[in-house]
């Protein structure tokens, strides 16, 4: 029975080892954080990087991730070091999976995040920051947080106006109407900023073509069956009278087509919003008319590459101006006209990006209303 | 006596009353509801669920029941559309093979799923949510999040080209529905199911081998889902882990409210049809009537709550759990 003594033996000491080394960890953390208690620390050499997102089953977070896994390859890493959170659009999992991160590593954590939604985002940067990690968010922020609050470990905060896109699609909808006859708007989930935002903006570009008609908005939450069978009630509904179809994401845009094919309709003219390769190919083929690419693969890189090269030192964020603290990403219109070429430039390969021009591509500091 | 008899014929046809009432109800707030267009789309809307319903139904009959459709639907939407485009992509050539290969993933889904349920002795509820989780991360892992296209004219014909104003896939889903109807009521092994569902103590006593019936019926849940997979790449021409998605509360609502007990030994492939096709309609007719998107799920909720308490007689169960 010796093994079992000595395994009681062992179990003791490294009891015993584990209070001794925990006291001795809340006091140092105790002293440090009394002693300097926004500091930055010493920037870590080999931080451990890591990207919290919803899930892969969208084509825009496989998007993200791919940006993510690009970055970390241009370091000379394999694409494994990139650390994966997947959050499965809980707000819950996304925090306590970022708490466990932080207790494995401390302050040695890169971290880009989506918080999943907007209360969300807080107590994230507020355990990045309690850590001494570094944070860069996108997407889900309240309008009174902000990075520069945290000195340097908020790094930055990046989101997409989906306003203006969004009227500039309904306005070539409305071109190729004619500037005339009913319209139908297909939304993503209503509480959503993105989906309140597309709303808006197909709302004002209706301001300037007083002969569409708004026959029907209703909300078919991101998802192409869903879309599928919203699109077949509506043609029930009002029949010959639509003329176009407003969709504010292409994963809609697909369930419509597919319920117009239903019915032979072939020439009904569509817009969408994301710029999804799928999408993108619709569009040469003029099967949608327009959608807006937020360039996901370029936000998937650049705001790991953030956080990272905060983390080492290369650069100090609260020596940046605001603008470089919070700005809205790159929205590009792909249209019949310009679709082949941009096929060709960011669809069928990614541009070589140089992860070291954090702000390239950005569209300026974030405005509050 | 003949009061109580004439109840339990009128509740035999209270599923089929409130999809009469509905049909009556939405017709009389908009017309354009009662077209032969409008019941086309409703019954390309319906024929993904119906065999997926007809699928969990034969559990459901056994008593027991199975939550893995969204992931099994998902396997083997993306196994079929793989293994299409990797044949030619098109079911006239040699991609016909892909209707065998979804239909034998299905059934390996299934049997796994049954297996796990009897010999390891895990709760059909448990087994199979995880069997399903299992599933959406397995088409997850094949397709890597990506979506694939199906182009084949002839595979998309179930759903562009139309006889007598209905488009092939509902005839091809009937003939699926007559199919389960006659082992639902012409084989030893769907009396079985009603037998187990009805008392598994009974059944097992009368020396019926009650394990392999229930590895069974798996497998055939297992083969409709996998005909549900293949119906729903045909309405949508895409195949992604998302396929699956809304099958679980959709086709386990349809069986319930087209009145097959969830305790088990009653109800049927009919009671399945006419359960699906209330929830279409309600799904079509809120949109028709142009009912505001944020009331739509509530009233959702409520027409189930109301068809349920309509159409299951309380009186014969000694307690609800």
């Amino acid at each position: 029975m010796s093994f079992i003594r000595k395994y009681i033996e062992q179990q003791t000491i490294n009891r015993r080892n584990l209070l001794l080394m925990s006291a001795y960890g809340l006091c140092g953390a105790a002293v440090t954080s009394a002693m300097k208690p926004y500091a930055a620390k010493a920037a870590s050499s080999d931080p451990q990087i890591a990207w919290s997102y919803r899930d892969r089953t969208n084509p825009y977070w496989n998007a993200i991730v791919s940006g993510g896994n690009a970055f970390v390859q241009s370091l000379g890493k394999p694409e494994r070091a990139l650390i994966n959170l997947i959050n499965e659009g809980s707000s819950e999992k996304s925090l306590s999976d970022i708490q466990s991160l932080l207790s494995r590593y401390g302050s040695n954590v890169a971290l880009a995040v989506d918080p999943n939604d907007m209360p969300n985002c807080r107590p994230v940067v507020e355990a990045v920051s309690k850590a001494q990690a570094y944070a860069s968010t996108i997407w889900n922020k309240t309008d009174d947080l902000h990075p520069w609050d945290f000195g340097d470990h908020y790094v930055s905060h990046m989101t997409w106006s989906d306003v203006g896109p969004s009227e500039q699609t309904a306005r070539v909808l409305f071109d190729a109407m004619g500037g005339k006859g009913g319209v139908v708007h297909l939304g993503g989930i209503t509480s959503n900023n993105p989906a309140i935002e597309r709303l808006a903006g197909f709302r004002n570009a209706l301001k300037a073509y007083p002969n569409i008609e708004l026959l029907a908005v209703q909300a078919a939450d991101w998802d192409t069956q869903k879309a599928n069978q919203v699109m077949s009630g509506f043609l029930t509904r009002y029949g010959d009278a639509i003329k176009g179809v407003h969709c504010a994401s292409d994963t809609m845009a697909y369930g419509v087509i597919e319920a117009l094919r239903a019915e032979g309709i072939e020439n009904m003219p569509i817009v969408s919003y994301d710029g999804n390769p799928q999408a993108v190919d619709l569009v040469t083929k003029g099967k949608i008319l327009a959608t807006v690419f937020t360039n996901p693969y370029w936000a998937g890189g650049i705001t790991a590459s953030l956080a990272y090269y905060a983390a080492t030192g290369v650069f100090k964020p609260s020596s940046e101006p605001k603008e470089h603290r919070e700005f809205y990403g790159p929205t590009t219109l792909v249209t019949t006209k310009d679709a082949r070429d941009f096929k060709v430039k960011y669809i069928d390969t990614n541009p070589n990006y140089d992860w070291k021009k954090f702000w390239a591509l950005s569209g300026g500091q974030i405005q509050y209303k | 006596m003949n009061r109580f008899l004439a109840m339990e014929t009128l509740r035999k046809w209270v599923p089929l009353l409130v999809l009469a009432g509905l049909c009556l109800f939405f017709t009389a707030m908009n017309p354009h509801f009662l077209t032969l267009r409008n019941f086309a789309r409703i019954a390309i809307s319906s024929s993904p669920a119906l065999m997926v319903a007809i699928g969990v139904m034969f559990v459901i009959l056994m008593g027991s029941i199975d939550l893995s459709m969204e992931g099994t639907v998902a396997v083997c939407a993306v196994l079929f559309a793989l293994t299409l485009n990797a044949l030619g992509g098109s079911i006239a050539g040699r991609g016909w093979v892909a209707i065998p290969v979804a239909l034998f993933a299905g059934a390996v889904m299934g049997a796994v799923n049954g297996l796990v349920h009897v010999r390891l002795r895990i709760p059909s509820f448990m087994a199979s949510l995880s069997l399903g989780f299992i599933g959406i991360g397995l088409s997850l892992l094949i397709t890597g999040g990506d979506r694939i296209l199906i182009d084949d004219p002839l595979f998309r014909s179930l759903l562009t080209v139309r006889v007598g104003g209905f488009p092939l896939m509902m005839y091809a889903a009937l003939a699926c529905l007559l199919v389960a109807w006659f082992i639902q009521d012409h084989t030893t092994t769907g009396r079985n199911f009603y037998a187990v569902g009805g008392g598994e103590e009974l059944a097992r006593a009368s020396g019926l081998n009650v394990g392999r019936l229930r590895i069974i019926g798996f497998v055939l849940a297992g083969i409709f889902y996998a005909l549900g997979a293949i119906f729903a790449v045909a309405r949508l021409g895409i195949a992604e882990t998302e396929t699956g998605r809304n099958f679980m509360f959709m086709s386990i609502t349809s069986v319930v409210v087209g009145g097959t007990a969830l305790r088990g030994g009653e109800g049927g492939v009919w009671n399945t049809l006419i359960g699906v096709l209330i929830v279409n309609v309600i799904g079509n007719g809120m949109v028709v009537i142009g009912l505001a998107d944020y009331f739509q799920d509530g009233v959702l909720g409520l027409l189930v709550i109301t068809a349920v308490w309509l159409s299951t007689d309380r009186r014969s169960l000694s307690f609800v759990k």
